[in-house]
């Protein structure tokens, strides 16, 4: 029976706070996950005071800001601060999402931070990927030709590229996948949102000749299957995405191609 | 412990390349459930309140024990292939969810038998 | 399940970040977890149509008795929770036949499909119970408008 629970060794336990609001300034707090394979404990929440009227508007701002000038050992990826790069994906006031395009005024009292839901953490807001990237290693996410390669380019119409709208624009930072409970119970056999909405932008896509074995290894009934359209994916993609919809025109194929 | 790499764990045993169908067993029972299910609601509606008799009459009448029939036969289809969705889900040692599996199909042919039963009995046991 | 784990104490075993217990139940999930619940209910609510079935085959006598035990107030409550289950399981049903056409995927209205199916469920439950008990809807004048029929 899949755990719906958390392990002994997972549970969250009350941490500590590092400091507390002074007099003057517009003050937020924020609820930490934090976690050390150095200390040999349990996962802690700890609490930190930002005044927002130093502080940038985005969750990544005070993240920073406490990582500078309260806690160095707090630790989360980030790069490109501008919802480019996927690295800043965790869990913030319940759903997940870009910690540098969420700003912390939508969110009301206290900011909790997880990192991504059901994943093993290396440390604090850290979440191990290799399972994720593994997987979109497996859909081949890369153009495949029989046709000899033109001298030029392969062309593609208009229309042809349009197709590419809506898919292209995912930077595969995995707050969808991570968002699905499918996804929590079955990740090691489900492909999850992400990985199926980039599998289903290289099948439609009007240049790749590999359409048909592409299909082949999507049906499976954990691979594609375990999706019950719970909708998830969709509400947390941070760029407005659906993946929803893509595995639904994945589905939709698999039953074209045979009726 | 295991050395094996992350994408060996994840292509595992290959694409079973299978689930369409499932898929659409699934959604053709659904939607064949709609109407009947609205129909078992009015057939219900229609029986409250009513004796032996008139139950007995009733649901030997054709254009009643027709539609009942196949609701069964959708309904245990659709049982069947969500139940296995929910086990398949949940379960993951091998041994239990086979065991699950087998017990499912069972249970649905089971219900649908006594079901079918009673309703040929109705309509031809005299 | 039982992962691997390494046996050398100079590797701490990682732990597993939260999800259930700190994800947003936005209506989406609990709608889906709902769907899945009323279809197990179905499921097994399936028996008390096949035993009412075969009490009918089997003669009078045996009739009444399951009828009598369906008409208690457990019993009762057994059939109108079966009617509401059956009812969400079927707005739901509709609910993801609208999402596999590929319609209904912006977020509002991914919303609306996921309230308009509580909302639905819980109204096509009262119609069926005031169809199906005049006592309850008729308020002494006007009744049910099936109550002189039945």
């Amino acid at each position: 029976m899949v755990q719906l629970t958390l392990p002994k060794k997972s549970k969250v336990k009350p941490g500590k706070t590092w400091n507390e609001p002074e007099r003057g300034g517009d003050w937020k707090e924020f609820r930490i996950y934090r976690w050390s394979p150095d200390d040999q404990d349990n996962p802690r929440i700890d609490r930190y005071w930002v005044d927002q009227s130093t502080c940038g508007p985005m969750v990544l701002d005070a993240l920073i800001k406490i990582k500078n000038e309260i806690d160095p050992t707090l630790t989360f990826r980030r790069s490109c601060r501008e919802g480019i790069c996927g690295s800043c994906a965790m869990n913030i006031d319940g759903t997940n999402t870009l910690a540098c395009l969420k700003g912390f005024d939508d969110v009301k009292g206290a900011v909790t931070i997880y990192p991504l839901p059901h994943m093993e953490v290396v440390k604090d807001l850290v979440p191990d990927m290799t399972n994720f990237y593994a997987q979109l290693r497996s859909i081949e996410p890369w153009l495949q030709t029989d046709t000899p390669t033109p001298p030029k380019e392969w062309t593609q119409s208009r229309d042809d590229r349009a197709e590419l709208d809506g898919l292209y624009e995912c930077i595969l930072c995995a707050c969808c996948s991570t968002s699905c409970p499918s996804y929590w119970w079955n990740s090691d056999r489900y492909l999850g949102p992400a990985v199926l909405l980039q599998a289903y932008r290289w099948v439609i896509d009007s240049r790749d000749e590999a359409t048909g074995e592409r299909l082949d290894n999507l049906e499976d009934p954990f691979r594609l299957y375990r999706c019950h359209a719970i909708m998830n994916c969709a509400k947390a993609c941070p760029k407005g995405l659906s993946p929803a919809k893509a595995i639904a025109e994945l589905k939709k194929l698999m039953v074209e191609r045979r009726v | 412990m295991t050395m094996r790499t992350p994408l060996k764990s994840v292509r595992h045993l290959g694409s079973a390349k299978e689930g369409a169908d499932h898929f659409w067993l699934q959604r053709i029972t659904a939607l064949a459930n709609v109407f009947l299910g609205l129909f078992l609601v009015w057939l219900v509606v229609r029986l409250v309140g009513a004796d032996y008799v008139e139950v007995k009459r009733l649901l030997a009448n054709p254009l009643i024990a027709l539609p009942l029939l196949l609701l069964v036969l959708s309904s245990a289809l659709h049982m069947r292939v969500g139940m296995q969705v929910v086990i398949e889900d949940y379960i993951h040692t091998e041994g239990l969810k086979l065991l699950l599996l087998i017990v499912n199909t069972f249970f649905a042919i089971g219900v649908g038998a006594v079901a079918v039963f009673s309703i040929l009995k109705l309509s031809f046991g005299g | 399940m039982a992962e691997a784990s390494s046996n050398s104490s100079s590797q701490t075993e990682r732990p597993l970040s939260p999800h259930l217990q700190i994800y947003r139940p936005l209506i989406n999930m609990v709608m889906s977890i709902v769907h899945r619940l009323t279809g197990i209910a179905l499921y097994f609510g399936a028996l008390g149509l096949a035993w009412w079935l075969f009490a009918a085959a089997h003669g009078p006598d045996y009739f009444a008795y399951v009828t009598s035990l369906f008409a208690t107030w457990p019993g009762k409550l057994i059939l109108f929770g079966y009617t509401w289950a059956l009812m969400h399981h079927m707005f739901g049903g509709i609910r993801h036949f609208i999402w596999d056409f590929g319609h209904g995927y912006d977020l509002k209205a991914v919303d609306i499909l996921s309230w308009g199916t509580l909302v639905l469920s819980v109204l096509a439950t009262g119609l069926i119970w005031f169809l199906l008990c005049p006592a309850i809807g008729s308020n002494g004048s006007a009744g049910s408008p099936l109550s002189g029929g039945i």
